[in-house]
């Protein structure tokens, strides 16, 4: 049989990498979700525990998507979600010139922390299909493949974020 | 369900040709450029990825006491205890016991029975009983043996050997009688082999036989709280009157070597006493509810 590569995830070199190239989105995933970093740790730590445990059963192929289900089961006892606290990473590029004209600084830090609380206070499925997408960088495949959506449902969602965020900043217009 | 999501696919950067112009040259486009802008440079705080990693992977040695191996430790201890309930059964030694007074009867693991009598021992073990019936008697019993393989009574002094039988073994001291009242009993007494068969007793006495002799009985006197006694002197008798009365018989002046043979009630201590008084020509005194003198 193919026992090897089924028990390839069980290889403590395959199963760091493993690790090491999911961890982030899915505790950024359970963090969007749940809006409480410690829970997400948690949940993260619980997934990937069992599949260590199961790594014998589970082929390195179906790891991601195991992971990924075992996350979002785990997620439906949790308790109520506390509001997305994000930060902007210090090194963010300055973009064009043409936005720096001399409040434009005020105006910036105005717009990006409205832009926060809007994040915040968007819907559950939204704000993780937005974030996902802003934050992690994930195709609208892989975010859809992670939810158990279709791809159709993440682009309605992106769409309605979109919408949703725009609201906010009416005078800006 | 054809909507067309443009928001999502600009901000994928899906959005070509005319419907990106289009959108542009929106009145809202400045916004949308500025959420998907800031919304890049957003952040989430920071975690120790590589403490985690540890974490699930010394978990692994620690938690696989999963459902599975609780489930297998409680089995593992549960058959444990039951083989050790089992041995301590059927390897250890068996003590039935008859104190000064009673009787006990109990039945051996292939539904032999045995009837103590007063002041009477016997260890045995069930393991193999069937294929090794084998016991130790320390005093007197009555044994109903069920038919099957040799059947053996170890006394001190000597080995009685049976098949299917009811027999009466009585080792005191230095006396040994045995008794046959179904089938047939094997005595080996020293050096001596005897064969009894229904009815037939013996006895031996200090390495002699003292008695052979046929009997009317079907089952050891003792059983219906009387004792007979053939040739018996009377420190065994007046033993036997203790065990049975659970009593003190204190006896003075000098012993008689007069052999006695007679019936003695062990249900009436009175008559009992007479017997004996009569009997050796003694004097009885009462001194107090469990202790007499003869002299």
């Amino acid at each position: 049989m193919n026992s090897k590569s089924l028990s390839g995830i069980c290889e403590e070199v395959i199963f760091n990498n493993f690790f090491k190239n999911h961890v982030k989105a899915l505790r950024n995933y359970m963090y969007y979700k749940f809006g409480n970093a410690e829970q997400a740790e948690d949940v993260t730590q619980e997934a990937f525990i069992k599949l260590w445990e199961n790594c014998e059963k589970v082929p390195l192929d179906k790891a991601k998507s195991y992971l990924y289900t075992i996350a979002n089961n785990t997620t439906l006892n949790q308790i109520a979600h506390q509001k997305v606290v994000l930060e902007y990473a210090k090194a963010a590029p300055k973009q064009d010139k043409t936005f720096e004209s001399p409040d434009f600084h005020m105006e910036e830090e105005e717009f990006k922390a409205k832009l926060q609380k809007a994040i915040a206070n968007l819907n559950e499925g939204q704000r993780t299909c937005f974030l996902m997408h802003r934050i992690d960088g994930k195709k609208y495949s892989e975010i859809a493949e992670a939810l158990g959506i279709s791809v159709k449902a993440v682009e309605k969602r992106m769409h309605l974020a979109l919408l949703e965020l725009r609201k906010e900043f009416d005078y800006f217009k | 369900m054809e909507e067309n999501y443009h928001l999502a696919k600009w901000l994928n950067n899906e959005l070509e040709g005319d419907e990106l112009k289009a959108f542009e040259a929106s009145k809202d486009f400045a916004v949308y450029q500025r959420i998907k802008q800031y919304s890049g440079e957003l952040t989430t705080p920071a975690f120790d990825e590589d403490k985690m990693l540890q974490r699930i992977l010394h978990s692994k040695k620690a938690k696989p006491i999963s459902i599975q191996k609780v489930v297998l430790r409680i089995a593992a201890v549960v058959i444990l205890s039951f083989g050790i309930t089992f041995a301590v059964k059927n390897f250890a030694n068996f003590t039935e016991y008859a104190p000064n007074g009673a009787t006990t009867e109990f039945l051996l693991p292939d539904n032999s029975t045995v009837l103590l009598n007063s002041g009477s021992e016997i260890e045995y073990k069930k393991w193999n009983w069937d294929n090794e019936r084998k016991l130790k008697l320390n005093g007197e019993a009555f044994f109903k043996v069920a038919k099957g393989k040799k059947f053996e009574v170890a006394t001190e002094l000597g080995k009685v050997t049976v098949l299917g039988t009811q027999f009466n073994v009585k080792n005191r001291n230095n006396r040994l009688d045995v008794t046959c009242f179904e089938g047939k009993v094997q005595v080996n007494y020293q050096n001596t082999q005897l064969l009894l068969t229904k009815g037939m007793t013996v006895s031996f006495e200090d390495g002699q036989q003292v008695v052979a002799a046929q009997i009317a009985q079907t089952e050891p006197d003792w059983l219906s709280k009387q004792v007979a006694f053939t040739a018996a002197q009377l420190p065994a008798i007046l033993e036997e009157m203790m065990r049975q009365y659970n009593i003190d018989i204190q006896m003075k002046g000098k012993a008689t070597s007069q052999r006695f043979t007679g019936t003695i009630p062990m249900n009436n201590l009175e008559v009992a006493l007479e017997i004996v008084a009569t009997t050796y020509h003694l004097k009885m005194t009462k001194i107090n509810d469990s202790t007499y003198r003869l002299e």
